[in-house]
């Protein structure tokens, strides 16, 4: 664990050339790998990666600690992982640049929702590390100026139309047009009966027990959410589940053809 | 449950090795039946509908990122995107991928290059079709969303993990008329889709797309072995609500999250709701 835990000063420069010096040996090493064994070493290492959280799963953990001897280790992998993903986001970013400056330099229609982008983009970015690294009240404001102004308003707008979707796919759903859309529609009526007070008060009159007591709205509700909603969606996730074990061991294993390997490896 | 139970391994490993075997048994020449989907069948139909009309189509392999979580929900739904591509590029189609996850832009740009050269049309992948948008769900969601109605794409296809913008983007896709399949593992966004879309995949339906499309024998087989490990499951259910109705309560001890000693499997050990 002694390579993995946080250094400073010198040690911690010498870690990063040393990092550095690796990558790009290994970067080296992988661009002189021929084709047709490519795909094998992505298989190895696809398995070798699985096989440590399938025996961190399956390996007795000590009753005390809950853990076994890999345990510890988990942290550090999820970190590995972490750099790995952050250093993606150069890739993304670039696919933006590339994208929308070719947008700009050929005026393709709509070029000025590029300019725009590429602005904000930059607007941001600038104003991010300002407030960062010369925190004074101007550039907390201008930051703040894109970030809550600009981008959490957009977020919420965005949000918000969710509300008038949802009016329209709902109109849709529930138009009569089959048996299926019908029970649809009747079970959504009975479940928003019984969940407003106003729905409440149409069987306030009846029993709160005995027979009569099902026939309340709120009960009639709470029996479709619970006996007959609850149960189909717990089905559901029962496939889902086996469906998600059954690919997973297809992708340790490299099984899966077609899509991201050949008929043979 | 951070580590498996003693019977958790038996039960997992059992399930393992009934997967494999049914893959293998397939890889050496077992004709195994999947039934119709229509969902699935729907997807050439999309596809074809699109060459068509001369318009593109967009196919979205969801929000998901590549954590343990949600990364084998966006490779199967990666792998349904490409076979989605090779159908179209057979069709002379162009199909626009938006992304989300920055780090899924070299995995998606070799997977889509791929399935155009698969589909006898390696010159038609056009970098610029594979975009990515923004990590910000919202803003995805919106980039999505203008993408479908200034291309005026003739078929939507939403494969993969979705949060609250499936309905923003799916309303959008019925907004411009285009043909809508979706599948998702989110069980809180299939109301949204069933509403808003023409085909959805309910449930596990989404892991056999890829077999169903392919008819690979690997995967038909995986699709098989899921499916007994279905009725392994369905038996271990029926034994429970039987020996629970006699007050025996083996099969939630068998499945507690915490594991409980063979010797007091018939007493009721387990608190009530960790049974897996």
């Amino acid at each position: 664990m002694g390579l993995f835990t946080p250094q400073a000063g010198t040690t911690l420069w010498l870690y990063i050339a040393g990092a550095l010096l690796a990558s790009g040996v290994l970067f080296l090493a992988l661009q002189l790998v021929p084709g047709r064994l490519r795909k094998p070493l992505i298989a190895a290492v696809t398995f070798v990666a699985g096989l440590y959280y399938v025996a961190e799963f399956f390996l007795p953990a000590d009753p005390a600690t809950q853990a076994n001897f890999l345990t510890p280790y988990r942290s550090t992998i999820a970190q590995i992982n972490q750099v790995l993903l952050s250093l993606a986001v150069g890739v993304g970013v670039y696919s933006l640049l590339t994208l929308h400056t070719k947008n700009i330099a050929r005026r393709r229609q709509g070029w000025g929702y590029s300019v725009t982008l590429l602005a904000a983009m930059v607007g941001i970015f600038v104003t991010g590390l300002l407030k960062e690294y010369r925190p004074n009240d101007v550039n907390k404001a201008a930051f703040s100026l894109f970030f809550d102004g600009g981008l959490k308003s957009l977020d919420a707008a965005m949000f918000s139309i969710v509300a008038f979707y949802i009016v329209s796919a709902a109109y849709r759903a529930f138009r009569v047009r089959s048996l299926e859309a019908t029970i649809l529609l009747a079970s959504a009526f009975l479940v928003m009966i019984g969940q407003v007070p106003l729905g409440q008060a149409l069987t306030i009159g009846l029993p709160t027990e005995g027979f009569l007591s099902n026939f309340r709205t709120e009960n009639i509700r709470e029996w479709i959410l619970t006996r007959a909603s609850a149960p189909a969606l717990l089905a559901v996730e029962l496939g889902l589940g086996l469906g998600a074990l059954s690919t997973s061991i297809r992708l340790w294993l490299s099984l899966e053809r077609g899509s991201y390997f050949e008929k043979d490896l | 449950m951070d580590h498996a139970t003693p019977f958790a391994r038996v039960y997992l490993l059992a399930l393992f090795a009934v997967i494999v075997a049914m893959v293998v048994w397939a890889q050496n020449g077992k004709r195994f039946f999947i039934r119709r989907i229509p969902g699935l069948s729907a997807i050439e139909e999309a596809v074809g509908r699109a060459a068509e009309m001369g318009r593109p189509l967009l196919a979205s392999f969801g929000l998901g990122a590549l954590t343990a979580q949600e990364g084998v929900i966006t490779l199967q739904a990666l792998a349904i995107v490409s076979n989605i591509t090779e159908a179209a590029a057979r069709f002379g189609n162009r199909v626009i991928v938006p992304v989300r996850i920055p780090a899924l832009m070299p995995v998606a740009e070799e997977t889509i290059r791929e399935a155009y050269t698969r589909g006898g049309r390696p010159e038609a992948f056009q970098l610029d079709d594979l975009i990515f948008l923004s990590d910000r769900q919202f803003a995805f969601a919106a980039g999505v969303a203008g993408l479908i109605n200034r291309e005026k794409v003739a078929s939507v296809f939403l494969f993969g993990t979705f949060y609250a913008e499936s309905l923003i983007i799916a309303e959008n896709g019925n907004r411009v008329g285009a043909v809508q399949v979706a599948g998702t593992p989110s069980t809180t966004q299939i109301p949204f889709f069933i509403a808003a879309c023409d085909y959805v995949l309910i449930g596990d339906e989404f892991y056999a797309a890829t077999a169903y499309l392919t008819r690979q024998p690997t995967l038909l087989g995986a699709i098989v072995g899921q499916d007994i490990g279905k009725a392994i499951v369905l038996g271990f259910i029926l034994l429970g609500v039987v020996l629970t109705a006699f007050g025996v309560p083996l099969v939630a001890n068998l499945f507690a999250d915490q594991a409980v000693p063979w010797g007091e499997m018939l007493r009721p050990v387990a608190p009530a709701g960790t049974g897996g």
